[in-house]
């Protein structure tokens, strides 16, 4: 076991250390990063330019609009003359000069151009409020008169969220899932292969099975590459989760996260489910084809060509979902959801969709667990052949020595 | 002790090693000889478990499993390490398969690059060394865990003439510890610098097995080397002389076919008189090599 751990930590700490490991992990915050630092420098600057000022006689009226309206007014401004100026140096849009009497309120807005529309509409609705404080006032009616008079309509909005957003969190979750597969099941067939290509490619191999086994050389490598996929997926999830967080509060995009609450739940427990273990899975199977793929190359050099096996099986796979993300209850759909390579894209489509019943779901993680163990022990069998055979003849010549190495 | 019995191996038609059997004992040095594919190679990667083959295999008198693998020290024919590691990495990566704390192999690092004058620092990547220190850092991991037996496949290949020095040195301290070792070599001047006993393939078969003396005296003391004012035409028609070689001036190397002759050409060369030199010596292991890879019964 510990020579097991010394290969796998060895596979994971060269990975984790290298440019391209730390740029896959980092380089999707610091497009986000970049996303909301670019969209709070344009909110924030377009908001400076476009805020107003409110200058009133009466200091109660400015301030009570000033407290329903904190957001689009520059508060420090408080006089006509700095309101000019300020509007002058374009630091304000425009400003509003407030003035009530004993009988009416009124308000004069001086800009560049028409007040925004939403700013407009609140102090069209703040102008009546107090317009018709002060009718209430001077037409000196009884309480209970006065209470009739403020009677106000009721509009009521009952959304049905499910009927609502269901399928198109259907659709988000399929994509994001066979997204999420295909990035990272090409990555990592591409490093697995590429790793144990370039060691082989050393001639490193007949010291390492000096030392230990070639099945716990080939476990510890598949092992090794799994910690790293794992510590990227946690990753992910830290940096989506605290992503997530930040973006429910900031500013400018606190409203569409709101505004799209329920989907976003339906869509992270669409993928927060069964799936997750098929994504596991189906990673664990391509990295023993990517392993041996890799382990079928003859030079350090070919490395690169080694993971093309691995890498066009999964684009097979990953393809031939497309004409199916409307009809997951097809025939092919159901089929390939129990055949191994394609059982982690076809199966999540169904289980996204509904359309797969418990036992179903449990009969195709069997065939898939017991491919894996199948393919484990039996290229864990034939490893040391592979690995050992290091002529540069032709591909089927080397599997086929390989093969009967023994 | 490793003691292989009756090894052999067979590649489809092609039968590699044929009843091959010897021992090597803690603290003894046997070289393995032959020419390329007499199956060499094929009876280090028997030990080492590479291969499937029959007969026994035995070290101290048990099978060759992973946890013997710990007291191995391999040196594979093709020199290889892994480019993008540091000197210290890959040391300790190699040790740490052999069952070695990281702890107790760093401190000894430096020791082992200076012993070695590798000119290099720990912290170098192993792609930015050169060939010749690339080679001392992985006879470095062989011999760092100090194994109880030594395998290396043509250590001395490569190497200029201070290291092969260092390495025989190295190879020298390790039989003084206790090492069992086995090396194979073209050279036959470093397995009779250092071997106590050889092993000669030949096609698979063992042709030489013995003390290095034993082997040489096999072929008795056929050769003579003289320094005489005699010409090479006239020591060429002495009785029992098949060849004459001049190595100098004055100075010959007679081949006998028959090594009691020496005694007649003594008294025939010196007729009583002062002779400057007159040596009656077995063959060199070169020449054993020679001879045995010409034979068409060997």
């Amino acid at each position: 076991m510990r020579k097991l751990w010394v290969i796998t930590i060895e596979t994971y700490l060269r990975q984790v250390k290298s440019w391209s490991f730390v740029m896959l992990v980092v380089a999707p915050f610091l497009m986000i990063g970049l996303s909301f630092g670019v969209g709070f420098l344009s909110a924030n600057s377009s908001q400076s330019g476009n805020k107003i000022a409110v200058v009133s006689n009466q200091s109660t009226l400015r301030d009570q609009f000033i407290k329903e309206n904190k957001d689009d007014i520059k508060k420090s401004i408080s006089s006509i003359k700095a309101a000019k100026t300020a509007f002058k140096d374009e630091q304000i849009a425009g400003y509003i000069v407030l003035s009530s009497d004993s009988h009416q309120v009124s308000a004069i807005f001086h800009g560049g151009r028409s007040l925004e529309s939403n700013i407009n509409t609140k102090l069209d609705s703040f102008l009546m409020q107090q317009q018709q404080r002060l009718n209430l006032i001077n037409a000196k009616l009884s309480p209970a008169q006065s209470n009739t008079l403020q009677q106000q309509p009721q509009f009521k909005q009952i959304v049905q969220k499910k009927t609502g957003n269901a399928k198109i969190a259907r659709l988000i979750s399929f994509w994001v899932m066979v997204l999420m597969v295909y990035m990272i099941l090409i990555t990592y067939s591409s490093v697995t292969a590429q790793e144990i290509a370039s060691e082989k490619g050393t001639k490193i191999m007949e010291i390492i099975f000096s030392s230990t086994s070639a099945y716990k050389y080939f476990a510890g490598k598949i092992l090794g590459v799994l910690l790293v996929i794992l510590t990227q997926l946690i990753s992910y999830g830290i940096g989506g989760w605290g992503s997530y967080l930040i973006a429910q509060h900031a500013s400018f995009t606190k409203e569409i996260v709101a505004a799209n609450h329920a989907l976003l739940d339906k869509v992270v427990s669409n993928l927060l489910s069964i799936n997750l273990v098929y994504l596991f899975l189906g990673v664990i199977l391509y990295t023993i084809l990517a392993a041996f793929s890799g382990a079928l190359v003859a030079k350090a050099e070919d490395a690169s060509k080694a993971a093309q096996p691995a890498i066009y099986l999964v684009m097979i796979a990953f393809f031939a979902t497309f004409p199916f993300q409307n009809n997951a209850d097809a025939l092919v759909v159901k089929i390939m959801s129990y055949v191994p390579f394609f059982s982690s894209f076809f199966m999540p489509l169904r289980i996204i969709d509904q359309s797969v019943g418990g036992w179903e779901v449990a009969a195709s993680l069997v065939v898939l667990v017991g491919s894996i163990c199948l393919l484990i022990q039996y290229i864990g069998g034939i490893y040391e052949g592979l690995m050992l055979q290091t002529d540069d003849s032709s591909f089927w010549k080397r599997f086929k020595r390989g093969v009967s190495y023994h | 002790m490793l003691a292989i019995q009756h090894l052999s191996k067979q590649f489809g038609t092609l039968k590699a090693l044929s009843d091959v059997n010897f021992t090597v004992a803690q603290g003894e040095i046997m070289g393995l000889i032959g020419q390329n594919g007499s199956g060499k190679s094929t009876t280090f990667h028997s030990i080492l478990n590479f291969l499937k083959y029959d007969g026994q295999i035995s070290w101290n008198n048990a099978p060759i499993t992973e946890a013997v693998f710990d007291e191995i020290g391999y040196l594979p024919e093709e020199r290889s390490l892994m480019p993008k590691l540091t000197v210290e990495q890959q040391i300790i990566y190699l040790a740490r398969l052999k069952n070695q704390s990281a702890k107790l192999i760093r401190p000894q690092i430096d020791g082992w690059l200076k012993k070695f004058s590798v000119k290099g620092k720990r912290t170098d990547k192993i792609k930015d060394l050169s060939k010749g220190n690339q080679q001392k850092v992985q006879l470095i991991c062989t011999l760092i865990h100090r194994p109880k037996l030594l395998i290396l496949d043509e250590p001395f290949s490569g190497l200029d003439p201070v290291n092969v020095d260092l390495l025989e040195q190295a190879i020298i301290e390790a039989k003084q510890q206790g090492t069992a070792i086995i090396f194979s070599s073209h050279d036959m001047g470093n397995v009779e610098a250092l071997c106590d006993r050889l092993l000669m393939l030949k096609l698979g078969k063992v042709v030489l097995n013995g003390r290095i003396e034993d082997v040489r005296n096999q072929f008795g003391k056929d050769r003579l080397f003289v320094t005489t004012d005699w010409e090479e035409q006239r020591l060429k028609q002495l009785e029992h002389v098949v060849e004459v070689t001049r190595l100098a001036d004055k100075k010959y190397l007679l081949k006998l076919d028959d090594p009691v002759a020496g005694r007649a050409i003594f008294h025939a060369l010196t007729q009583g008189d002062y002779i400057e030199e007159f040596s009656q010596q077995a063959p060199s292991l070169d020449e054993i090599f020679r001879m045995k890879v010409s034979d068409q019964d060997a």
